[in-house]
């Protein structure tokens, strides 16, 4: 067991990392493989007082696996899949250890290929009876598919189809957990609620964690800003989004959903982004609910225009038309082919009315056209995180300034009101995308030196105020990690900042894992 | 410049699933899709259209649903889609394929080009391109990654060689195989979508084409397969022994029997 | 009658043909299966998923065999030198003419005693030369002609090609001149002792499933072979080997013509479509050792890639980048050397069908995608890698 423990020498530089490129530092480090070695682990830095900080694929931008000292648990040498059941309903669940990554996921319910070694004849028995059967997948889909699963459900990741299928909170049917001390719980949905705001919650060794749970009420959109609360609550949703300051997850039991027979993505161009976030609206009153409604600014578009020019990895992106400042990909899922292609007939009709055209409309209805559609949204992402990366070379103080707030239903005009004066007004660069759907649109400022990045924060600040009172939340699937403490303490206040430490300690009470997560470590009495 | 495309419709993947109790084969539910070779024969032709005018026939032998295909290939820029289908052809070789295709193309011509994908990607035989130019009579290039033509009936054409390349004039009509590096296939726009719904179709059988019944299918095709099995292979990552020279060779024979 | 055939006597109704069926074309009637020949395609699948062998594809006979003897491979060459698949060819061809009790013949153009003697040590019992034709690419449209006249003349059973680019173009064009048979890109050949039929074993479906196929009624057989794949005997001069040198075919005006010819850049990456692909990472040590790492892509005809620090380190321009933040790669075959795997790179190869590392670090996160590793030196296991191909070119 020990030996899982080592010194972190020059050579792990990569763990103090993450893709928020902030750099933390860490004296010791560990790769677990098994529940059994997590505890372990984690019992022995327990009893050492040791700060633990628990990674996945380190892709978060939140720096939530950016270690504060003491030890980093990467747990991505678990990554097998444990099992798989056959749920009541005739859909299937996959067991799985939290360092399994993403893509890698996808590919296996895909293919349907699982490595069954080790499995139970239950599990044997459902992954028989799903390879026969129809089409399944795993709907969050962040942009990152290296992602790992449990990062993906400690800060309660989205993506693109989280519009229509919901976060990964949604797919989370049971999960284990190792505390700091070593104890275990196992949680099922469905079976262990809070009574009001109280909780008791017994460990697997049959002791009991009491406690309360903060006061707060969540705003109604898309949400993952400090833990998951609400009278009456299933426990099992506090772990997930809890930012890996609660427990280190050991298993994840993920629902799959049935494949619609058909998933087609269309790319529609407008000249002027309020006709866009028209069609938004419109899209979004559809009597079928779309899959997806990605939005994309002008200044995007040119990025990826400038992209698709100059760099061969790129070359493959379909053409943005010329005059067009804002796009809305769409994605529809449908088991009819009728019916999906009525659906895309009367999306036509609508953007015409909102001032697109059908000429300039990219429709996919293969899987070669919807991977490239899905390349061109990955794209931006990927090609603004490039431009910061030639700026940080010029100045290190400059890395990517990015929102992830969202608003309620009903907000949608005024928070991109709210942006484009701000933008204005401080006279930054900037390029803006995201789930125009669930109103949750990251603006992202670029900064171009020191000083821009300075104003960048302010403003930054400034809009997390504003969106709080509008009702909404300040991180909605990037979670609050490191760098947005400081927002999630204007959302919710310092009362319920203390509210949150007081639930943190119940499970945690020397304050070792996650430091710095939520909100800064203080020390306190034990 | 007239211009035909040759279409297949091919399972959108090749994975072959298991039951993992009985061992026999699964065929999964997905869709089927253009043979991702022929994307880039229809682009070319479609672009070659949009240069020096002209008119795009994409023409497929397949079962009735490849209809659909045809439509995408109309939404894509094509002007109009040929379906060679009857009960009569199924079963086919590369021979008695290349036979019927032949047959629906001289229907349906006369044609200044006729352009390929360089193989099908659930056959892999890359032999439909130099079968069918040789029942038509008309000179073939494979491996081509460029056309320019040249007036006076001759392209310029270069194709790659194990070497590099080289380049090759050619006279027309000819049938041209095309490598995936030729241009990125575009996606059709909704415009486009809504042309390819509204088009009509043309489906020729045996009747219309007035071919040899037993050249076509089944009874055509000299070729039969007589057995298939899955191969044996590692599922989990397998650690090669011995010394550096014999784990090397360990390595070319995989390597050998992976690209066979 | 030719179709496919259902034995309801013997079908038990289990609907496993049915999901095999891409073109449903299967129903279960009163408890067994029953095929809708208006939507069978005949492409066999039922056949292979049915676990009690009800289902058969049934097909009529046609012509007869008789009167074509002998086993030819067609040597192409370059550089006045057989292409080491022609020696695979003739190696696998002398044991096919020893079951068949038949002879082995070459044909051959161009060249001189360094083409014709290697086929002759190779066990050819006859090489048809053809000294005025060029044995490659540039003598095209010639070679269907004078094949098909000594193929009408000498009526040869086998016919086999290598399955190179010149391989693939030749043989399709001759196959449907002479209206037969042709089984693409075979891995393995053998003859049935029963009907004496050449069974030419090949790969389908993205080599996830592997097929046999014959070609009984009709002659010659003919098959390309995967180069690389069949192994090459020691040498074995068959007594009374000779050569003989045939005429040219005439030909009317060609309607091709080649204008000029190209090597490959080598500095290019050139990886999306890349059907084999050889990266190398921090594993190779030192800059020098790429040099061997290209060596060996251009022995396997394999292109060069890299991870991300090998890029960072200037080593190698950002095209040569494979992962997330470089070109994703998709190909049949990778061979990684000292790339230890990190997240962002191995997304970048999950497309590969066939992955194949060296890495010292037995807990190198790359072997956890790989088919096939070897823990060792990288360097080491690339030397000998290239002195196995360079010794088999010789």
């Amino acid at each position: 067991m020990e030996d899982r423990i080592r010194r972190l020498t020059a050579e792990d530089e990569a763990y103090l990392r993450d893709e928020s490129h902030t750099v933390g530092a860490a004296e010791y480090i560990a790769f677990p493989r098994t529940e059994e070695e997590v505890r372990g682990v984690l019992r022995r830095a327990y009893e050492a007082g040791l700060p633990v900080t628990l990674q996945g694929g380190r892709t978060g931008i939140s720096a939530g696996c950016v270690p504060h000292g003491g030890l980093v648990v990467s747990l991505t040498r678990m990554n097998r899949a444990e099992g798989m059941r056959r749920l009541e309903d005739g859909r299937y669940s996959v067991l799985v250890q939290p360092g399994v990554v993403l893509s890698e996921l996808g590919k296996w319910v895909e293919s349907k290929r699982l490595d069954t070694r080790g499995w139970d004849g239950e599990s044997l028995a459902a992954y028989a009876e799903f390879c026969r059967g129809g089409e399944f997948f795993f709907s969050p889909d962040p942009t990152e598919r290296s992602a790992c699963v449990g990062g993906m459900a400690a800060c309660n990741a989205s993506g693109a189809l989280s519009y229509r299928y919901g976060p990964v909170r949604d797919h989370v049917l049971a999960l284990r957990a190792v505390l700091m001390d070593g104890r275990t719980v196992a949680l099922r949905r469905g079976e262990r609620f809070a009574r009001g705001l109280v909780f008791e919650l017994p460990c697997e060794d049959g002791s009991l964690l009491r406690g309360r749970l903060p006061g707060y009420a969540m705003p109604s959109t898309k949400n993952t800003s400090g833990y998951y609360c609400r009278e009456d609550m299933d426990l099992l949703d506090l772990f997930i989004g809890s930012d890996g300051t609660l427990v280190a997850l050991t298993q994840l039991e993920l629902a799959l959903l049935p494949s619609p027979a058909f998933q087609w993505c269309v790319n529609c161009y407008f000249p002027a982004e309020g006709q866009a976030i028209g069609f938004v609206k419109t899209v979004r009153d559809a009597a079928e609910k779309a899959a997806a409604i990605e939005y994309f600014d002008g200044d995007a578009l040119d990025i990826l225009r400038r992209q698709r020019a100059e760099n061969p990895a790129f070359a493959s992106l379909p053409p943005v038309p010329d005059g067009a400042a804002a796009a809305v990909c769409v994605e529809l899922h449908d088991d009819e082919r009728s019916r999906i292609q009525a659906r895309l007939f009367r999306l036509g009709e609508q953007l015409r009315a909102a001032g697109g055209r059908e000429e300039d409309t990219q429709v996919a209805r293969t899987a070669a056209d919807v991977a490239a559609l899905k390349f061109f949204r990955h794209a931006v992402p990927e090609s603004v995180n490039m431009l910061i990366a030639q700026r940080k070379k010029q100045d290190p103080v400059i890395t990517k300034l990015g929102t992830d707030m969202a608003v309620p239903d009903g907000k949608l005009d005024e928070v991109v009101e709210l942006y484009r004066r701000g933008l204005a007004e401080y006279g930054l660069e900037s390029a803006v995308w995201g789930h125009a759907g669930n109103n949750h649109l990251h603006v992202n400022i670029l900064p171009r030196n020191g000083e821009d990045y300075r104003r960048g924060k302010q403003l930054y600040a400034r809009w997390a105020r504003a969106v709080t009172e509008m009702g909404g939340a300040v991180s909605s699937e990037h979670a609050v990690g490191k760098s947005k403490a400081d927002f999630l303490e204007i959302m919710y206040g310092p009362a319920h900042i203390a509210e949150m430490r007081a639930l943190k300690r119940v499970f945690d009470p020397r304050g070792l894992l996650g430091r710095d997560n939520l909100f800064a470590f203080e020390k306190e009495g034990e | 410049m007239r211009i035909a495309v040759c279409l297949k419709q091919v399972p959108s993947t090749n994975e072959v699933r298991l039951d993992p109790e009985t061992h026999t084969i699964l065929r999964d539910g997905r869709q089927s899709v253009v043979n991702p070779f022929d994307a880039h024969a229809l682009e070319e032709a479609v672009r070659l259209k949009e240069s020096l005018g002209g008119h795009v026939t994409a023409i497929s032998m397949g079962i009735p649903a490849a209809e659909t295909l045809l439509r995408d290939a109309v939404a894509r820029g094509a002007d109009e889609g040929v379906l060679l289908t009857d009960r009569a052809f199924a079963g086919a070789d590369t021979l008695a394929t290349s036979y019927t295709l032949a047959a629906g193309l001289r229907k349906a011509g006369p044609f200044d080009l006729i352009l390929c994908g360089k193989m099908a990607v659930d056959g892999d035989t890359a032999q439909i391109g130099p079968e069918l130019a040789q029942q038509l009579g008309l000179p073939h290039l494979t491996e081509v990654c460029e056309i320019t033509p040249v007036g006076e009936g001759r392209a310029r054409v270069r194709r790659l060689t194990q070497r590099g390349g080289q380049e090759v004039e050619v006279t027309l009509p000819a049938v041209l195989t095309l490598v995936r590096e030729i241009n990125t296939p575009r996606m059709p726009t909704l415009a486009g979508v809504r042309r390819g719904e509204a088009a009509s179709i043309v489906r020729w059988g045996l009747a219309e084409l007035g071919v040899d019944e037993s050249r076509c299918g089944l009874k055509g095709s000299p070729t039969q397969v007589v057995r298939t099995f899955v191969p044996v292979r590692a599922r989990e990552t397998a650690f090669l022994s011995g010394d550096a020279r014999s784990q090397a060779e360990q390595l070319l024979k995989i390597a050998g029997e992976v690209l066979a | 009658m030719s179709g496919l055939i259902i034995d309801r006597a013997r079908c038990v109704g289990c609907g496993r043909c049915i999901s095999a069926c891409p073109a449903g074309a299967l129903v279960l009637e009163e408890g067994t299966a029953l095929v809708d020949r208006g939507l069978c395609t005949l492409c066999a699948r039922c056949v292979d998923s049915c676990p009690v062998g009800a289902i058969a594809v049934e097909r009529g006979s046609a012509g007869a065999a008789d009167g074509w003897r002998g086993v030819w491979v067609f040597a192409q060459q370059e550089g006045g030198r057989p292409l080491p698949v022609a020696l695979e060819l003739l190696s696998r061809g002398r044991q096919l003419a020893d079951a068949l009790g038949e002879p082995l013949c070459a044909v051959a153009a161009g060249g001189g005693e360094g083409l014709t003697r290697p086929l002759l040590e190779q066990g050819a019992d006859l090489v048809y030369l053809c000294p005025a034709l060029s044995g490659d690419h540039r003598a095209e449209p010639a070679w269907p002609e004078l094949l098909a006249r000594l193929t009408a003349e000498h009526r040869p059973a086998v016919l086999l090609f290598g399955a190179t680019p010149f391989g693939r173009s030749l043989a399709p064009r001759l196959a449907a001149r002479l209206g037969t048979g042709l089984t693409a890109d075979c891995t393995e050949l053998d003859i049935d002792p029963d009907s004496r039929c050449l069974l030419q074993t090949r790969p389908a479906f993205g080599g996830n499933l592997m097929a046999t196929i014959v070609c009984p009624d009709h002659r010659p057989q003919m098959a390309t072979v995967r180069p690389g794949v069949l192994p090459v005997s020691p040498p074995c001069p068959r007594p009374g080997a000779r050569v003989v040198r045939v005429e040219p075919p005439a030909l009317p005006a060609p309607l091709t013509r080649v204008l000029g010819e190209w090597t490959a850049d080598p500095s290019a990456a050139g990886l999306a479509g890349a059907e084999v692909i050889v990266t190398v990472g921090r594993g190779i040590g030192v800059r020098k050792n790429l040099a061997l790492a290209r060596r060996l892509a251009g022995l396997l005809g394999a292109r060069l890639g890299c991870s991300r620090p090998l890029v960072e380190a200037g080593w190698l321009p950002y095209d040569h980048q494979v992962g997330q933040t470089g070109v994703s790669v998709a190909p049949k075959l990778l061979l990684a050397f000292g790339v230890s795997g990190a997240v962002q790179h191995l997304a970048g190869i999950a497309g590969a069908e066939h992955i194949i590392a060296v890495n010292t670090d037995p807990e190198a996160p790359i072997f956890s995608v790989a088919h096939e590793a070897v823990v060792g030196d990288c360097v080491e296991i690339l030397r000998e890698m290239i002195g196995i191909l360079e010794e088999k070119t010789k």
